[in-house]
């Protein structure tokens, strides 16, 4: 499983794509990190508060769903390149391929939630010295949202594995994943808010301190009151969801004919 | 034991009966012609031998295993398949550390396939910009990473230039003579003749012939062609011998169901001079066809 791994992770290293989607997600995260910091104060609490600071540290959601797309274009794209064929050669065994995709893609997801928080970090640090405040933000707690962030953007990044092994149709599963992490988690955590920490794209960007809401789109964006699941009833969440998916790939499609 | 063996393996795509019950082994160190125009279920073949795809029916054993049951399959079998591509945006020397690592080879071995296939100058390059030709023989170099004891090619001339074909030629003999089995998948027997032993020709999904070339060439002979003064009275005599004999000429008839030397006896008891026989053979590529089942292919060929 070891080499597997290794194979998995030379792989990604070889992609172009897998530089650019972390490019892109350090470059949108820096903007709506900006975008935050900027607008603190007036319709958000001020960078001179907790609030306000760990609004802008915690901007890096783009880098979640990047980080699932990722996982899907890994798989999918093993059969829209037609390069499962070389794969299954080399590895008969298919449940253990999903697997090594699913942990080396989990750790270069990982990097994808570090990243994005540490640049969110540095803008939401940037502005606060340029204002003159306090950071009022201690570092214990920025880290622990950045470790976070790696593990969110590392569950996130291995259902995305599972969801293109499950779809193949690369086009369809990336579509699928915007669609479900922009639009339906925030429908669904606009109007089911009971719902809404158990939502895997929302409990994932809860791992790295965002608010409930907070990186959702749309009618979603309405950060409340209401409380994320604790850490590990979060990671647990979303670990089952990823379970459930590659269960459910690994039954239907991992055993499909590879023509 | 058969190195390949294939026993009633049958592959349905819903209504479709893609391979219907083949049966045939590949004996350790043949080189074996697998043969059938485009669409006679070769590649569906392999790929079950292979375990990519789930047969309906059968079996299908490398040394007596399911390819998925092999330990490290990659030292026991390398095989190019049709549509199968390494990724295009990766370099040719990326895919093959790849390979490489997965198939638990030595890194060293990476330069040596590229060197093998020619493929060095152009290693860096992205597979993506690789000509039809060059993916085929980077396909090839994928196959002999981990320097596999059986080869299965799946129609590695496509796509190759003359000087391509001949270079694949030399480098099937070249395994040949290093004692491998190789199982090599075509739809043009010229392709393939001058360099294995023996042939295994599939049409419409179904085994059609497993033969040696030597017994192919054997049935491809047709009959006599005879020149004699007298061929009716030959016709005769050679009819009352339980030969077909026609008459075609003023002078010539052509004999089916009789040896040269059968024909030349009878005339000379009969005293029938004879001043001419001709052995009338079609050519492989003919007997391809015919077992194929191709006659407006035939008819452009002749």
């Amino acid at each position: 499983m070891n080499r597997l791994v290794r194979v998995e992770l030379l792989k990604l290293r070889t992609m172009r794509v897998t530089y650019g989607l972390l490019g892109v997600s350090i470059a949108i995260t820096a903007f709506f990190a900006s975008l935050q910091a900027s607008g603190a104060g007036r319709a958000v609490a001020p960078l001179s508060t907790a609030a306000g600071l760990g609004d802008v540290t915690t901007a890096g959601g783009v880098a979640m769903i990047l980080a699932a797309v990722l996982g899907v274009i890994v798989t999918s794209g093993e059969f829209r390149h037609t390069s499962a064929t070389l794969t299954y050669l080399a590895t008969p065994n298919r449940r253990k391929v999903l697997g090594a995709k699913a942990i080396a893609t989990a750790l270069v997801g990982a990097c994808y939630g570090v990243a994005a928080w540490i640049v969110a970090t540095a803008v939401g640090l940037i502005f606060v010295a340029s204002h003159g405040d306090h950071v009022t933000l201690g570092a214990g707690a920025l880290i622990g949202h950045v470790v976070g962030a790696g593990v969110g953007g590392a569950l996130l990044a291995a259902l995305g594995v599972a969801v293109g092994s499950l779809v193949r149709a690369q086009l369809a599963g990336v579509i699928g994943v915007f669609v479900w992490c922009l639009v339906i988690e925030s429908v669904i955590g606009a109007n089911f808010t009971a719902v809404r920490p158990y939502l895997p794209y929302t409990a994932a960007t809860t791992l790295g301190g965002a608010k409930l809401g907070a990186a959702a789109f749309g009618p979603g964006f309405t950060v409340t009151a209401q409380e994320a699941l604790p850490f590990l009833a979060a990671a647990a969440i979303v670990v089952a969801i990823d379970a459930a998916v590659a269960l459910l790939a690994e039954r239907t499609t991992v055993r499909h004919d590879i023509t | 034991m058969a190195t390949l063996e294939l026993n009633q393996l049958t592959k349905h795509f819903g209504p479709v009966v893609a391979v219907d019950q083949v049966t045939f082994s590949v004996e350790q160190g043949t080189v074996v012609g697998f043969l059938g125009p485009n669409g006679a279920g070769k590649t569906t073949t392999l790929r079950m031998l292979l375990g990519l795809v789930t047969p309906t029916g059968g079996t299908a054993t490398i040394n007596g295993r399911p390819y998925r049951d092999l330990a490290e399959p990659r030292h026991v079998v390398g095989a190019t398949l049709e549509a199968s591509n390494p990724y295009p945006g990766r370099t040719a020397v990326d895919h093959l550390r790849i390979e490489a690592l997965a198939g638990d080879a030595p890194r060293a071995r990476v330069d040596e396939v590229l060197d093998l296939v020619d493929l060095t100058e152009a290693a860096g390059r992205r597979v993506g910009q690789y000509s039809l030709g060059m993916r085929q023989r980077l396909g090839l170099a994928t196959a002999l990473l981990c320097d596999p004891e059986i080869l299965i090619l799946d129609e590695p001339a496509n796509g190759l230039d003359p000087e391509g074909v001949h270079w694949l030629r030399r480098l099937l003999r070249h395994l040949a003579t290093e004692g491998r089995t190789v199982l090599v998948s075509s739809h043009i027997l010229a392709e393939v003749a001058q360099t294995v032993d023996s042939v295994v020709i599939m049409d419409h999904g179904r085994l059609v012939s497993q033969a040696t070339l030597a017994e192919l060439t054997e049935r491809a002979a047709q009959g006599i062609r005879v020149r004699t003064p007298r061929p009716e009275q030959l016709a005769t005599l050679l009819a009352e011998n339980g030969a077909a004999a026609y008459v075609v000429g003023p002078d010539r008839l052509e004999v089916t169901g009789a040896s040269g030397e059968l024909i030349g006896t009878l005339a000379a008891e009969a005293a029938i001079p004879i001043f001419e026989t001709t052995a009338e053979t079609a050519d492989l590529e003919d007997i391809f066809l015919q077992l194929t089942g191709n006659p407006a292919e035939k008819e452009a060929i002749r």
